[in-house]
């Protein structure tokens, strides 16, 4: 029995690959197994090739990545295609469609001759059973289906309801497919090794992606508005957005360009309302200004950046950590607002709810840094109380306060009681311009200071949070990773790896990116002997962030890839490894000298 | 032919509109006798102050709000549309008024202006047209004439100015209208009814800049070239009569009500309040929010 398999389907658009690969997760979820999906598409906007991959696990699962247990081609030229996303080692089992009429002892990868290799007839089953080939994809799911033995009952389930509009015969054939799947299976086990345990619990998982879990987090978190503009690949939040928001009095208001989007929702926010927009790079570069307009009008509102590869279009339909910069910094003159991220589809429920709290709290913007990965991977997620999390709402001033009012009142926390229109005597002027604590416009160096100094000391307190920071490992381990974002999952992984292999190794990761907390990091590099953060950007940007705000000694390295590649746990493992023997060899020579 | 509601006592004097801060306009800037016709449609319209917001850009016409008791809101450049729509859709029972200059509302803002008309969203806005960038002293604006030198045009513009009325005009802009603060009381009154009409309303001010504009473009000039629609017999609701009209700007220069829809399609806000009312009953509880990710085969 094995804990964990990943099974990669490949096939011409049209081919039914995704939706295989969803009812396969589906069917897990509901068996109480962990999961996680990823699909990929050429770069035609339809037809083109398709695929998915699917994690499956008894335990939770941390990174989609890894090479695959299972390779599914329905033919070969478009399973080759996706090249390094569907790697293929010689442990891996490969089923293909036998039309294609490559002998099983001579498929066409380059290198790699895997050991267990099934020619299926699979068109053709679709064709005798079904009576069309577009029952491909269903002969494939009873396939898996058989041999891993997940959701024979509720696939059958899902095959009657999905064709049950098309009629009985639709229906039956359909089944008929799937048993003859089952059936290919049955007749050809797996040996031992190759089948999945049982799952820990077998209660039902979620099943979402990050851009729905945000967007219904900010639903619970009371968003009545969402002003954006679509881009890939962050529209889903609209999407979802736009079919529930309306049912609680809300709106969702696609605006002409990003700007507007960011604009309505500043203006959304000012009327009082909890407001939201959500993006992507381009986008982001776009809504800059308005940002620093609700900096310095201290309006509360999130921004959810989904990354994709950048500058500019950069590869919009891959994920990266490179906006960390942008987030922190993109803005004109002296401000501060804070940078969240969310480490998987689950966590960026919470995430966002924190970032609605800390924005209504702090009066600011705050950019949640989401990434292609999170966002738009099916992930199995246990089922959240909803009552762990409270709501923060945005110090609204007494009634003795609205007496000869004072927006921006210089207080000792930094935060003013903030009025909205409608309420009689909190009449106030917002601006850009500079202003005095009544709100009135000034160009007086000396106010512009104590605004300035007023505006970034209202964010001393986020500096306890030690909550948005997570340690894992051994507290004594002297070899300390840092890794943020999707990626921390990657990280978390080979922290696992190494610990069966006996190494001794910490997790830090960190949720709130900005402002820098110095003393989470400080404390953390000073326990360990050596420390790499593992990031997904060229520069590794967040290793160079820290560095601007915090002591990073140099036996602290990044291991920085761009994106689009994604960092493997094995390769981080390898890097363990030899920090470990650098570890051991360091040792040896001080004892050599001491002895 | 909508009719005003007559507002017998008015609840408000012009002077409960009005801050007390001093503005920078220069001496004699037209923008002095916009807020003046505009506290004064706000006390003849009635609704108190904290119930208004007041959206503005940047530029000198954009410090208007701040002189004013009303909730108001200077944000940035060519932006005071998008953010005053957020505002009203936000809270559909305020008075929201957008303002700005020419630079504002058709240079680095004029994306905005289609998408505010075709969503109908119930707000004012008034564009103060002085025709020249006041607050950067003097440069080229997308309303200035072809040929017009000023520092950024020293051998005179090569470009064709932007004509607003037919521009709001082409998107199908419900209530346009025209004021000049030399007729006070026309200004006062297309302002208020541009508030009190259901729906978007534009308002163009020819507001002269004292210190950058043209001989042509001061009060003087203005006075003895402006002709009322009212008194040339012109019918608002003649929308191709108005759109003839329209072409005129830069020529000659007509105040009051150019265009009034006699049957103004439905408000943004009117059409949202049908629909929360039709789907307020499909709200899950927030806290319930999660539980649609449940699988069901």
């Amino acid at each position: 029995m094995i804990q964990d398999v990943i099974i990669g389907i490949a096939g011409a658009g049209g081919d039914g690959v995704i939706s295989a690969g969803e009812s396969l997760i589906t069917a897990a979820a509901l068996e109480g197994y962990h999961g996680m999906m990823t699909k990929s598409f050429g770069s035609q906007i339809r037809g083109g090739e398709a695929s998915c991959r699917v994690r499956l696990s008894t335990h939770p699962v941390l990174n989609p990545n890894g090479p695959l247990d299972v390779a599914v081609a329905l033919n070969w030229e478009d399973f080759r295609r996706f090249g390094a996303e569907l790697p293929v080692e010689s442990s891996t089992m490969v089923v293909y469609e036998s039309r294609t009429g490559v002998a099983a002892d001579q498929l066409p990868l380059e290198g790699v001759r895997p050991g267990v290799v099934f020619s299926v007839p699979i068109a053709e089953m679709a064709q005798q059973n079904a009576g069309t080939e577009k029952a491909k994809n269903i002969v494939i799911i009873g396939l898996l289906a058989g041999w891993f033995g997940i959701g024979r009952e509720s696939m059958l389930a899902g095959i009657r309801k999905k064709f049950a509009r098309k009629g009985a015969e639709v229906v039956e054939g359909n089944a008929r497919a799937f048993q003859a799947g089952l059936d290919f299976a049955e007749a050809h086990p797996l040996k031992e090794d190759r089948k999945l345990g049982a799952p820990h619990n077998r209660s039902a998982k979620m099943l979402t992606d990050g851009n729905d879990i945000c967007a219904a987090a900010a639903i619970f978190a009371g968003c009545t508005f969402f002003g954006g503009y679509p881009i890939t690949p962050s529209t889903e939040i609209m999407q979802f957005l736009d079919r529930e928001i309306w049912k609680y009095g809300g709106a969702v208001l696609q605006a002409e360009d990003e700007i507007a989007g960011v604009g309505a929702v500043v203006g959304a926010s000012f009327a009082g309302k909890k407001a939201m927009t959500a993006t992507s790079g381009p986008g982001m570069s776009l809504k800059t200004e308005m940002l620093g307009l609700a900096s310095i009008a201290e309006l509360p509102l999130v921004c959810i950046n989904v990354q994709r590869g950048g500058p500019s279009t950069g590869i919009p339909t891959k994920a990266e950590q490179s906006d960390l910069f942008q987030a922190a910094f993109s803005a004109h003159g002296d401000c501060l607002r804070p940078v969240l991220a969310p480490v998987s589809v689950g966590d960026t429920f919470g995430i966002t709810v924190e970032a609605f709290n800390l924005a209504e709290q702090y009066q600011t913007p705050v950019i949640v840094l989401s990434d292609q990965e999170i966002a738009q991977r099916k992930e199995t997620v246990e089922p959240i109380d909803t009552s762990r999390f409270g709501l923060v709402e945005r110090r609204r001033p007494t009634d003795a306060e609205l007496v000869n009012y004072t927006r921006f009142k210089v207080t000792e926390s930094g935060i003013s009681p903030i009025s909205q229109p409608g309420v009689p005597g909190g009449n106030y002027l917002a601006s850009g311009i500079e202003h005095n604590e009544a709100g009135g416009p000034t160009a007086n160096g000396e106010t512009h200071a104590r605004m300035n100094e007023k505006r970034f000391r209202k964010f001393n307190s986020l500096k306890n949070r030690r909550d948005l920071f997570a340690v894992e490992g051994e507290p004594d381990a002297p070899i300390g990773l840092v890794s943020w974002g999707s990626v921390s999952g990657v990280a978390k992984e080979a922290l696992r790896l190494a610990q069966a292999e006996g190494l001794h190794v910490k997790l830090l990761v960190p949720k709130l990116l900005y402002p820098v907390v110095e003393t989470v990091y400080q404390d953390f590099f000073a326990s360990v002997r050596r420390g790499l953060f593992i990031e997904q950007s060229f520069q590794g940007q967040l290793y160079r962030l820290v560095r601007m705000y915090a002591d990073v000694p140099a036996r602290v390295r990044p291991l920085a890839k761009s994106g689009s590649n994604p960092i493997q746990p094995t390769e981080v493992l390898e890097r363990l490894r030899e920090m470990v023997a650098s570890l051991q060899a360091t040792h040896q020579h001080a004892e050599a000298i001491e002895g | 032919m909508t009719t005003l509601t007559p507002v017998s006592s008015p609840k408000f004097q012009a002077g409960t509109f009005k801050s007390d801060l001093k503005p920078i306009w220069c001496p004699g800037c037209g923008d002095f006798g916009v807020l003046t016709a505009l506290t004064r449609a706000l006390a003849a319209v009635g609704r108190p102050p904290h119930e208004i917001a007041f959206i503005s850009g940047i530029g000198c016409s954009s410090r208007i709000p701040g002189y004013t008791t009303a909730y108001g809101f200077n944000t940035v450049h060519g932006r005071a549309l998008p953010i005053a729509q957020g505002i009203k859709v936000a809270n559909p029972a305020l008075l929201v008024i957008a303002a700005g200059g020419d630079g504002d509302g058709f240079s680095i803002g004029g994306g905005h202006v289609a998408h505010v008309i075709r969503r109908n969203i119930d707000l004012t806005y008034l564009v103060m047209d002085n025709h020249i960038y006041g607050l950067t002293k003097g440069q080229l604006s997308p309303t200035s004439h072809r040929g017009r030198k000023t520092v950024t045009s020293n051998f005179g513009s090569l470009e064709d100015p932007v004509n607003p009325l037919l521009y709001v005009m082409g998107y199908g802009a419900s209530f346009v209208a025209q004021g000049s603060p030399v007729d006070m009381a026309g200004l006062t009154k297309v302002i208020e009814e541009g508030i009190r009409f259901p729906g978007f309303a534009f308002i163009n001010i020819q507001s002269p800049c004292v210190t950058y504009g043209e001989e042509e473009q001061q009060l003087k000039a203005q006075k003895a070239k402006m002709q009322s629609l009212g008194a040339m017999g012109h019918d608002p609701s003649d929308l191709a009569k108005a759109t003839e009209l329209a072409r005129d700007y830069g020529t000659k220069l007509y105040t009051g009500v150019l265009y009034r829809n006699p049957n103004p399609p439905p408000t943004y806000g009117e059409m949202a309040a049908e629909r929360h009312h039709a789907l307020e009953s499909q709200a899950v509880p927030r806290h319930d929010i999660l539980k649609r990710f449940l699988p069901t085969h």
